[in-house]
């Protein structure tokens, strides 16, 4: 058990910076997900995390030695990998039993830690067996034994559930979490994948282009984004995002559409500004949630729909932009007709168009 | 902290072994080689020269004016063997990997009975020591009379190559789809066609590489040419180094220009092939 | 999957001939091997049971049975041969993988310049096997020779050493052209198997805690097996290419210290001219090579298996 501090930890390929001076504390026991697409720097700071990679500059401290400069072996972390990485060549008992074996344990105790692991992930009756006789999901546990049998102060997950179908992907994030309140141990895991990311992380880092972009808990990130790329990142379908331009104590839209500032904003007059809204938050008039305090109205015609049963997601044009929008109570809605719309201004967001920073006070 | 740093003294001490380490391999490798070329250029006073002299004081191409002079020092016809050397390795190696394609594309493509049977015999026939099928070989060919001819070498050194030519080709099929011959062949492709325009050029590289080292193979072979060639007519380069030598002496220098002139086309085509040539031999060999 | 049935590119041929097309494919290559290979190792099977000699061709006819191989099996000086061949096969195949891993290993931790180290590495691979016994017949000479003038020069040794008319030296010299000439067999198809090693595998040992030794103990070298195997096996396969060199070199001597069966055979065959006990040596040096290469195809099969590559 032990915490993660980064310090201004930096990584260099030559004269190509990937991470940029990042810093992140992570609690003892504490479940953090590192997010963000592809080429954002998350693999390679675990990757420096686990000593796979060097350091280029800061520091980087598990419990409250400064690792460093030491060899993964001396770290004592586990690690999951996206290829599950099993030694082909070993039996299941054997891959289990691999780090143990190393650190010259006796075989009593090795066969016990093996035995109580599979026990755990319904290991058991492939104990004998090769890797290369396992299915994709079978071979995911196995990679998650090998780190359970460890013991290890700090488990590392690098994208461990990409090469799942979708439907084991939701089983195995089950038994993850499952995993993780059973162990309490603290865990750094990294996907590109949003939904991971909500429904696992205590905290969650979202990433892009070797910087953090915002650190919180996921409703935090959900409902108080501090960027418009975390905005649209995080939450599926991603948050409307429509350029608008302050005027007369409103928000503008290109087509002259006017709504009031979204309560809790802080903006100039005449300002350009980016106005956010998720599809949740922008219902037509008798299929939407009881009204809040701060409601505008707006008429879109819609072009297409898509019915996922309790709900239908409408894709409506405004300001000559795409719009997603929600129908509760669903009925057939034709291409062309024309609705009213509800938005709720209480949980829509402006950011600066520039800088795209959050105007939230 | 001091872990840290023995970690980093060590890390460094590696690098220092590293280098070491690669530098004395390299050495061995490259210094037989050097010393050959070197001694070319050397007059034989020099080479003979005792106690030895390590800077050159003179280099002269003597003994390359001798070698291409006709029959100049020591009378070695060296053009002729160079034009028996290519003509024996080039048709033999075209054969060779026409032979091989054949082969290889059925090993590829082709389900069998007794196919690993097949292949195992036909490698086997690779492993027949060049002296052991000498003297059967020779026997027969002097029956027949083709002895002495570049009739009899090309058919002696296609029959050495096939089995390897198969083995690289076979290996270079597998890694073509086939699903793209498939495909083109529901584009209206025949299946030779389908061969022809779309299988064949994707695996070139790997045929060609199947090619030169099947030249490599008929350019450097001795034991079976020391016993199938015995004249001018159709003596080959590697046998033509014999010639330097006599009962007692041995023209150092003359030998050392000639082993140059059989090096430097070896070394261009391997230089050009060696990519291919370790994926071919991996590639057929593990993934099998 | 393909039927013999489907009709194949210049298919009138084919049909009329009604032969699988795999075996139309692979027919040039049976014939040739047939009558290039197959025909003459009969022949001289026939003629190992007979007194053939090259001078007196009616002497083929001459049937006397097994007596050949019952000579051999006698002959002090064969058996003799057999053993130093198998002997000199086993230390240099085992050296030459060893300092081909070695340098594999080397090479590959190299960040600057691998293809050029590579194309070096690849460098004795050219030599035509007669010319590195004729190199390093003139690098061994104990007059005008490298070796010899190297340790005057430096005063290691004030005396000439016959490294190639002492028995042991002329083995060891012999050694030394036999495992230049071929690590780099060995040094290339490991380099191309450390190339291949999926990287998740070695990532994950050191997180479990190996040293780098026991990540190449457990893991790297389970790996590389295969590739090794592969090597052995071509090796294997043309093992008898030593003959040309040792030819040149030695040519068995000084007094059969160096004879290896190859040089025996040709010998017997060529300046005896007793072709039907050349022969029947031959047939049990072909055996030989046999084995080594089915030994190992074997050894790569199971590699293969262990590491889940199927076949």
């Amino acid at each position: 058990m032990a915490q993660v501090h980064l310090r201004s930890v930096v990584k260099k390929y030559g004269g190509l910076q990937v991470v940029h001076a990042i810093n992140l504390d992570i609690a003892d026991g504490e479940f953090v997900v590192l997010v963000g697409p592809s080429g954002c720097g998350k693999s390679t700071t675990l990757r420096m995390i686990a000593g796979l990679e060097d350091i280029s500059g800061g520091e980087v401290l598990i419990g409250d030695r400064v690792v460093n400069d030491l060899p993964p072996r001396e770290r004592n972390l586990a690690m999951v990998f996206q290829n599950y990485a099993l030694y082909p060549h070993m039996s299941v008992r054997e891959n289990l039993g691999f780090s143990l074996k190393i650190a010259k344990r006796s075989q009593s105790e090795i066969d016990r830690a093996v035995d109580d692991a599979a026990e755990i992930l319904s290991l058991t009756p492939l104990l004998d067996r090769k890797p290369g006789q396992l299915s994709g999901g079978q071979r995911q546990r196995v990679a998650m034994g090998r780190a359970i049998v460890r013991h290890p102060d700090v488990f590392l997950f690098d994208e461990p559930l990409s090469n799942l179908d979708a439907k084991l992907r939701t089983q195995m994030r089950v038994e993850i979490k499952k995993l993780h309140q059973r162990l309490k141990s603290t865990i750094v895991y990294v996907t590109h994948d949003q939904v991971e990311a909500m429904t696992l992380a205590d905290r969650i880092v979202i990433m892009r282009d070797g910087h953090i972009e915002q650190i919180g808990t996921p409703l935090e990130v959900f409902e108080r984004p501090n960027t418009t790329f975390v905005a649209t990142f995080i939450g599926s379908p991603p948050m409307n995002m429509l350029p608008a331009r302050v005027g007369g104590g409103r928000v503008v839209l290109t087509d002259g559409t006017a709504f009031d500032i979204p309560p809790g904003h802080k903006v100039e007059e005449g300002q350009d500004v980016i106005f956010g809204a998720r599809a949740d938050n922008i219902m037509p008039v008798g299929h939407s949630l009881p009204a809040t305090e701060h409601v505008a109205e707006v008429k879109m015609s819609v072009q297409l729909t898509e019915p996922l049963g309790t709900e239908t997601l409408l894709f409506a044009q405004l300001a000559g932009q795409e719009v997603q929008a929600k129908m509760l109570n669903p009925r057939p809605v034709a291409s062309g007709e024309v609705l009213t719309f509800q938005i709720n201004l209480d949980k829509c967001h402006l950011f600066d168009a520039e800088t795209g920073a959050s105007l939230r006070v | 902290m001091t872990t840290d740093r023995t970690h980093r003294n060590r890390k460094r001490a590696l690098r220092i072994a590293h280098f070491i380490g690669l530098f004395i391999a390299m050495s061995i490798i490259c210094i037989p080689g050097l010393w050959i070329v070197l001694n070319s250029f050397r007059p034989t006073v020099e080479i003979m020269a005792k106690p030895p002299v390590w800077i050159p004081n003179e280099l002269n191409l003597d003994h390359y004016r001798a070698m291409f002079g006709g029959n100049g020092q020591g009378g070695v016809p060296v053009l002729t063997y160079f034009r028996n050397s290519m003509v024996i390795s080039v048709t033999s190696t075209i054969i060779a990997l026409l032979v091989g394609m054949g082969g290889g594309y059925a090993f590829a493509r082709y389900r069998f009975k007794g196919k690993a049977a097949l292949f195992v015999g036909l490698m086997a026939t690779r492993a027949v020591p060049g002296v052991a099928l000498s003297l059967p070989l020779f026997i027969l060919f002097a029956r027949i009379g083709i002895i002495d001819t570049h009739f009899g070498m090309i058919l002696a050194y296609v029959a050495m190559n096939v089995p390897f030519t198969v083995w690289l080709i076979d290996g270079f099929f597998r890694q073509v789809p086939r699903e793209l011959a498939e495909a083109a062949e529901i584009d209206g492709c025949t299946r030779w066609q389908a061969f022809w325009r779309v299988e064949f050029p994707v695996a070139r590289a790997g045929i060609a590489s199947a090619g030169i080292f099947a030249f490599l193979t008929s350019w450097n072979e001795y034991a079976l040419a020391s016993q199938l060639t015995r004249s001018v007519y159709s003596k080959t380069m590697p046998v033509g180094l014999l010639d330097f030598t006599s009962e007692f002496t041995l023209n150092w220098g003359g030998m050392c220009a000639l082993a140059v002139l059989m090096i430097i086309p070896a070394l261009i085509l391997t230089f050009l092939v060696q990519k291919h040539l370790i994926a071919g031999l991996t590639f057929g060999g593990v993934k099998g | 999957m393909v039927t013999p049935s489907i009709d194949l590119p210049n298919g009138l041929l084919m049909t009329r001939l009604k032969l699988p097309p795999w075996l139309v494919l692979l027919l040039p290559a049976i014939l040739i091997l047939m009558a290039v290979v197959l025909i003459p190792l009969l022949l001289s099977l026939y003629s190992s049971f007979t007194s053939y000699r090259l001078t007196r061709p009616d002497s083929i006819t001459n049937w006397i049975g097994t007596f050949n191989y019952e000579k051999a099996a006698k002959d002090e000086n064969f058996w003799a041969a057999f053993g130093r061949t198998v002997l000199f096969l086993t230390i240099a195949l085992n050296l030459e993988m060893l300092f081909g891993l070695g340098l594999a290993l080397m090479v590959s931790k190299v960040t600057k310049g691998q293809r050029l180290l590579r194309t070096v590495m690849m460098f004795p691979m050219m030599f035509s096997p007669i010319l590195v016994g004729f190199q390093f017949k003139f690098i061994f000479n104990d007059n005008v020779g490298l070796v010899n003038n190297a340790l005057q020069s430096l005063g290691l040794s004030s005396t000439a050493i016959p490294w190639l008319v002492d028995g042991k030296l002329a083995l060891f010299s012999i050694a030394f052209a036999e495992i230049w000439m071929s690590t780099s067999v060995f040094g290339i198809l490991i380099l191309a198997g450390l190339y291949a090693i999926p990287q998740d595998p070695l990532e994950a040992a050191k997180v479990d805690g190996c040293t780098s030794w026991q990540s190449f103990r457990f893991v790297t070298l389970p790996f590389l097996m295969p590739f090794i195997y592969i090597a052995m096996a071509i090796r294997s396969l043309d093992v008898a290419r030593a003959y040309d060199m040792v030819q040149i070199m030695t040519n068995g001597g000084p007094a059969r210290r160096t004879e290896l069966l190859w040089t025996l055979i040709g010998r017997t065959g060529y300046v005896d001219a007793k072709m039907g006990y050349a022969n029947a040596m031959g047939y049990i040096s072909i055996f030989l090579a046999i084995f080594f290469t089915v030994y190992f195809f074997k050894k790569l099969t199971s590699a293969r298996a262990e590491l889940g590559m199927g076949g």
